[in-house]
């Protein structure tokens, strides 16, 4: 078992903040992250072997993180690094455990972070499940870090200000994008308007992003909902109708379009895995993507020592998770005896300041971007709705008929959730229609628990004896 | 509920819902009263029926012993197997086990599922050393004639359980021991008791039990108090703080057992496996479950990684082949142990109308069936049909010095 006193699990905004501000505090921060480089998905960098993306210049999200990235080189000398290195496990009260192609180990963390970020949430509708339909955030990663184009034609679909990034990006990449598809009505951006005004500069970068789609002549169709994508073996066609106020599509309405590509996302859900195996004590938050755990005003979990930062705490965006990150950091250097009270106060006023503005801006974005009950309508009954398991909706909804709308009765019933994937991709989805259907909030339906491990790791890795091959402060080149 | 139920029965696991069910088909009316706490036993179980297997110690009790032997190696080293639980056991868990073609059967007519029993090529137990050997030979003996442990060649096990690695010593077969879905058993019973008349309530915490002088007058429940002629306790591990709410010592507590899951493979066990390290059984649906830890550690229900590299690391022992396959979940449950391992059922001197149906241990699944019977009837008065004297909380009352 390896000790540190300050472990970070996410190298992203929120994480990168939290080392740069304990190290900056004195503190040596170890920084663990599953992929091979840090940034997290926003501000990941292409691997060096690839030229720099070329085109115009940076967008005021890539000069953010390229600022960010450089303060963290910069304190490097403090900082552990293990990149390619999943956290499989928490163990109470914050034991965690890790794995990489050279081993596994437990680290026992005085103080921890947890800065695992958000997935993407895409409900099940008809095709969802072909080839060539993928996140948005997944043709992100292919273009941006990857370079690699993710198809020729491609609709854009969803909610929020991701899909205009996305769209913008996959436009530069060469893509024809031939529509943003938002369900958000036109309407209701303006009556939000006068919240988003809370924060002059965020609102003018996402103006910035429309007026480049503007030009690029990239339709932007609000109030449309995509029903379903079609193809046989892979997309060929996706299908858009207008939708109401509930994002219920009108499918009298409906047209489709040739594409070979649809990005499909409907705002992000916390990663809260590992919070939830510690134990912290969980709220259900619509505005924050469902669950989240509960937190002081320090970001502390119910588990002392234990805090939570960024998106995978309620999503939140890049800005605050920054800020979250830093708070966090700040605070669990306070606790190591690194920042006494005057300073930690100091020090901590203004980002809490910031981050009250910052979540003014946000709740006006919330409000917009809440996922509506229209969108439980897609699926129908053949749509594959787990697919892990490969259950249709049919077969969830007899589950359901049969009294299984306690989670655990549906899951033995038809092993909803029961697959690799634990119920991430279906459980969001499915909490909605059993609330729907029994009359209850998501928040009574509850939470899918969650079980270790959390990444793909193999019995063979397990049974070694614990420790890496190559010592435990073993470091991967930035 | 029009009138009040005759019967109260509390907790949802698979002794609850077998009890309610053999009410049910009795025409007793009966509510069903289950709060789904965590580490509850029915949903953390392998499902593995191994009615001789566990009392002759060459099931689940033999990784513990293992344990404990390797933990004390000042201790007795020349048992190598764990002491066999008494024959009135090993007979109530084979007719129990008997049950089970016909149950599933019936429950699949009753209820509309199935719960996945599955007869395969048995219980098949590794012997790794002479010693090992030593202990089946004197097990083997041990048994009347009826029960049958079939002691394999080295050749004999390959041919069986291809999958297993080559140089073992040798095995011992348990033919008829196979397994169920420990889950899909419960919810059977529950909808079947259902479709019978039971009712049933879900999410409701019963915080005590309510007794009139010598009688037990209904149970407190969701904050209502709910009237009833006799209350049956299968509260699992939990158990014993129901009963000390109605003045009784209840000796059960939980121990808790680790699992490991794999990833779905096609067909690769053709046994149930029992190791000194783990046993490993592949479910209805294609994953490898291994377990399984022995522990007392309270009502705390987290797995740990030191036991989850232990089971990985028995079954990839064992099973070479499993080394490249994927982990997909680990879990604990909390079985409900006695001081004597055996379930205590049935009435209790000085309190009428009040049952147990608790302490399953690691029988519980198996005995489920048999229990439900013995303890319905015990509850409307008729004769048992199997004696159940051995099992009754007054045993231990006896035993404590006066």
């Amino acid at each position: 078992m390896i000790r540190r006193r300050l472990v970070i699990v996410g190298a992203g905004p929120a994480g990168l903040s939290a080392a740069i501000a304990a190290a900056e505090a004195g503190l040596d921060p170890m920084v663990i992250d599953e992929n091979p480089r840090i940034g997290g998905q926003i501000y990941r960098q292409p691997p060096p072997a690839l030229p720099p993306e070329g085109g115009p210049p940076l967008s005021s999200a890539a000069r953010r993180g390229v600022d960010l990235l450089h303060r963290f080189h910069q304190l490097r000398a403090r900082i552990t690094v293990l990149t390619e290195t999943g956290a499989w496990g928490l163990f109470p009260p914050r034991r965690l455990a890790v794995h990489a192609t050279r081993g596994w180990d437990t680290i026992e963390a005085e103080q921890l972070i947890l800065a695992p970020g958000a997935y993407e949430y895409v409900p099940p509708f008809p095709g969802w499940t072909l080839p060539g339909v993928m996140t948005p955030g997944a043709a992100q990663l292919m273009a941006k870090t990857m370079h690699v184009r993710p198809g020729q034609r491609v609709v854009v679909a969803g909610t929020g200000p991701f899909l205009l990034v996305v769209a913008e990006q996959l436009h530069r990449a060469g893509l024809a994008v031939l529509a943003v598809v938002e369900t958000v009505r036109a309407v209701e951006a303006v009556a939000a308007l006068p919240r988003l005004l809370g924060h002059l500069g965020l609102l003018g970068e996402g103006l910035g992003y429309l007026y480049r789609l503007r030009r690029a002549k990239i339709p932007i169709l609000r109030g449309q909902v995509v029903t379903e994508a079609r193809g046989d073996g892979e997309v060929r066609e996706v299908v858009i109708a207008p939708c109401d106020r509930d994002w219920r599509p009108d499918s009298s309405r409906r047209r489709t379009v040739m594409a070979d590509t649809l990005c499909v996302g409907y705002g992000f859900v916390p990663r809260t895995q590992l919070a939830q195996l510690a134990g912290c004590r969980m709220r259900f938050a619509d505005e924050l993507g469902g669950w989240v755990p509960e937190v002081d005003e320090d970001l502390e979990t119910s588990v002392p020592g234990l805090r939570v930062a960024g998106d995978g705490g309620g999503v939140a965006g890049a800005l605050v998770a920054q800020e979250e990150g830093t708070l966090a950091g700040l605070a669990a250097a306070h606790h190591l005896g690194r920042l006494d009270a005057a300073a930690f106060a100091r020090a901590r006023k203004p980002v809490l300041r910031r981050l009250r503005r910052l979540r003014r801006f946000r709740a006006g974005l919330d409000a917009l971007s809440r996922v509506r009950g229209g969108l439980s309508a897609l699926a129908t009954a053949e749509t594959i709705v787990c697919r892990c398991e490969e259950l249709t909706r049919a077969e969830v909804e007899t589950g359901l008929t049969f009294g299984g709308t306690d989670i655990r009765t549906l899951k033995v019933m038809t092993r909803l959730g029961m697959g690799p994937c634990q119920g991430c991709m279906c459980w969001p989805a499915a909490a909605r229609w059993i609330a729907a259907r029994t009359g209850r909030s998501s928040a009574e339906v509850g939470p899918l628990s969650v079980r270790p491990p959390l990444t793909p790791v193999s019995l063979g890795d397990l049974a070694r004896e614990p420790g890496f091959a190559d010592g435990p402060a073993a470091e991967v080149a930035p | 509920m029009s009138r009040a139920p005759e019967v109260i029965v509390v907790g949802g696991g698979v002794i609850g819902c077998a009890v309610t069910y053999e009410l049910a088909r009795r025409s007793v009316p009966v509510l069903l009263l289950d709060q789904s706490l965590p580490g509850r036993a029915t949903s953390a179980s392998a499902g593995g029926l191994w009615p001789l297997g566990e009392a002759v110690g060459l099931g689940c009790g033999v990784i513990y012993h293992a344990a404990r032997t390797a933990a004390d190696p000042a201790g007795n080293g020349k048992t190598h197997g764990p002491a066999p639980l008494p024959d009135a056991f090993r007979d109530f868990l084979v007719r129990s086990n008997a049950l089970f073609p016909d149950l599933a059967a019936e429950l699949r007519e009753l209820a509309g599922l199935d719960v996945e029993f599955a007869p395969g090529a048995g219980l098949l137990f590794v012997i790794e050393s002479e010693a090992e050997r030593a202990f089946v030979e004197d097990v083997a003996r041990s048994l009347p004639p009826a029960l049958r442990l079939e002691v394999l060649t080295a050749e004999a096990v390959a041919r069986l359980e291809p999958a297993l690695r080559r140089d073992v010593a040798g095995g011992a077969l348990l033919l008829g021991e196979y397994q169920v879905n420990p889950m899909l058993l419960a919810e059977g019973f529950k909808r079947a008791a259902i479709r019978l008349g039971a009712s049933f309530r879900p999410n409701v915490r019963v915080t005590g039990l309510r007794r009139q002088g010598n009688r037990i007058a209904g149970v407190e429940a969701g904050g209502e108090f709910l009237p009833c002629g006799a209350v049956v306790n299968a509260a699992g591990s939990w158990a014993g703080r129901l009963a000390a709410t109605a003045g009784l010592e209840l000796p059960v507590f939980p121990v808790r057992g680790q699992i490991v899951l794999t990833e779905t493979l096609p067909p690769t066990l053709k046994a149930c496996l029992s190791t000194s390290a783990c046993y490993l059984l592949q479910k209805a649906h294609g994953e490898v479950l291994i377990g399984s830890t022995t522990e007392h550690s309270g009502f705390d229900v987290s797995v740990t990684p030191e036991a989850i590299r232990s089971l990985c690391l028995g079954a990839v022992r064992a099973v070479p082949r499993l080394r490249e396959v994927r982990v997909k979940r680990a879990w604990a449950g909390l079985r409900p142990g006695t001081p004597d391992e055996l379930p205590i059922l049935g009435p209790v001197a000085g309190l009428d109308g009040y049952f147990n149906a608790t302490g399953g241990f690691r029988t519980g699944i198996v005995a489920a069936p048999l229990t439900g019977r013995v303890v319905a009837q015990w509850v409307r008065g008729e004769s048992l049909c199997y004696p159940g004297e051995a099992f009754l909380m007054d045993r231990f009352r006896a035993s404590v010095p006066v």
